[in-house]
């Protein structure tokens, strides 16, 4: 199987993130639960994915970085934290359901920044215009659908002239494009350990800028037992219960290995691949491919429509001949209603680090096979 | 004699552990004993009596301060210092 589909999970990872969750199931138990071995061990595991993950995203405190179950996790934290029914919150035209859908659960007055797909002076132009008198606002990295990059720096940089708290959703960029926390000065960055950081399915991430935070769940943290409410310090506010301590050995491995390779170099191979994939197609009638034309503002995700087929039977073509890819809507109706393909849907092609050049031709040379 | 110095967390605790190692001083992360355990479950860095002055002064440089020096006597009794 070519696997294309890494923006929804990073099916293809590291083997020494398979050895790191074995290990951890066979010599770990939880942390914060006792002072044995075992409990240490994991409490010991459990922190050097903090360290490792506030190095990665320069978080000054390690106690900022909190685990959850998901990068959807960590959002409805963020906004149940920041939003109250009625605020008016500003959000880009290119969110997941992940930051639509809890804005409407919370009864959020949601304002969209739309702008054209690549356009990032627009998009700020949108925001700009959007933020006076906003309670919050949320801005994802890249777009899940169509891998471009979003201006967010200079979104955090109207955020803070405003002082309108920004949510930044770091799902598609967290280990390829670089996020530098402590400089961007926004409250939240949320995002999943399962894709770009290479760990396990389970694992996620929120940064916190500060600990006024709202707990989703409540329960036991091994710490101040004899208090009724939650501790009120990070990271034990926002993790109550046990944590998944074979994700988080998982995921410290998948950071380790993105330490080595570096994520410049993991963005350059990826950028590559969709380079020479898109190559191959580009000059054939019957396909749209939406591709950055300043390949700096794409990362290696790649939407396309073939005219003459509906995108799921594309993509059901394209499993038959063993490319495992993405169609439809990729739970981001607001993206494919700003780019124009909410009603067509696109067929998305997520390249990885672990794809090769080979793969990228022959992914190509079965699409060519569906005209 | 050793010292427990008393974090509000086991992150605390063994973030401070880590500190004190790099300045050379050995800490030892446990949990706190039940006797001084006044807001339930807390972890402590143990270290030796003589590393106590120095040990603090590092680890309130790195702005981990201890919530509570307690001295524990070889018979196990607790003393809470300061």
């Amino acid at each position: 199987m070519i696997y294309l589909d890494s923006a929804a999970t990073s099916f293809l990872k590291p083997a020494s993130v398979r050895y790191a969750v074995s290990e951890a199931m066979r010599t770990m138990s939880s942390p914060g639960r006792g002072g044995y071995e075992s409990a240490m061990r994991a409490a010991d595991t459990v922190l050097d994915c903090r360290v490792a993950l506030a190095d990665l995203f320069c978080v000054r405190d390690p106690a900022q970085v909190v685990f959850t179950s998901s990068a959807t996790h960590g959002l409805n934290i963020a906004i149940r934290s920041l939003v109250r029914p009625g605020d008016r919150v500003v959000i880009s035209g290119y969110e997941h359901n992940a930051v639509w859908r809890p804005l409407h659960g919370v009864g959020a007055d949601i304002a969209v920044a739309r702008a054209p797909l690549f356009a990032p002076d627009a998009m700020v132009r949108a925001f700009r215009e959007l933020l006076p008198g906003a309670k919050a606002a949320v801005c994802t990295q890249v777009s899940n659908v169509f891998g471009y990059i979003l201006p967010v720096e200079r979104i955090a940089d109207l955020c803070r002239e405003q002082g309108v708290p920004l949510i930044v959703d770091a799902s598609q960029s967290a280990g390829t494009v670089g996020l530098d926390f402590d400089r961007l000065g926004c409250a939240f960055a949320a995002m999943p350990g399962h894709k770009g950081l290479l760990g396990p399915q389970g694992t996620g991430v929120l940064l916190c800028r500060d600990e006024d935070v709202t707990p989703l769940f409540y329960g036991g943290t091994g710490s101040l037992s004899r208090q009724a409410a939650m501790p009120e310090f990070l990271p034990d506010r926002l993790e109550p219960g046990t944590h998944n301590v074979p994700g988080v050995a998982g995921l410290l491995a998948g950071v380790k290995w993105l330490e080595r390779r570096t994520c410049p170099a993991v963005l350059a191979h990826e950028r590559e691949l969709l380079e020479l994939f898109s190559r191959r197609l580009e000059q054939e009638k019957g396909l749209r491919l939406f591709r950055a034309a300043d390949p700096a503002l794409q990362t290696g995700v790649l939407s396309v429509q073939i005219d003459a087929l509906d995108c799921e039977e594309a993509a059901a073509r394209l499993g038959e001949k063993g490319v495992a890819v993405r169609a439809g809507l990729h739970c981001a109706p607001l993206a494919h209603e700003t780019a124009g393909t909410l009603e067509e849907g696109t067929v998305r092609f997520s390249f990885s680090p672990f794809n090769t050049e080979r793969e990228a031709m022959a992914a190509a040379d079965a699409v060519l096979e569906l005209l | 004699m050793q010292y427990l110095l008393t974090f509000r967390s086991l992150t605390y605790a063994q973030r401070a552990a880590r500190v004190l190692e790099r300045a050379g001083v050995t800490g030892t992360v446990s949990r706190v004993p039940k006797a001084a355990a006044a807001k339930g479950c807390a972890y402590c860095v143990i270290v030796a009596a003589r590393h106590r002055d120095w040990a603090v002064s590092i680890l309130t440089g790195a702005g981990l301060v201890p919530e509570r020096v307690i001295l524990r006597h070889p018979d196990g009794t607790l003393e809470v210092s300061e």
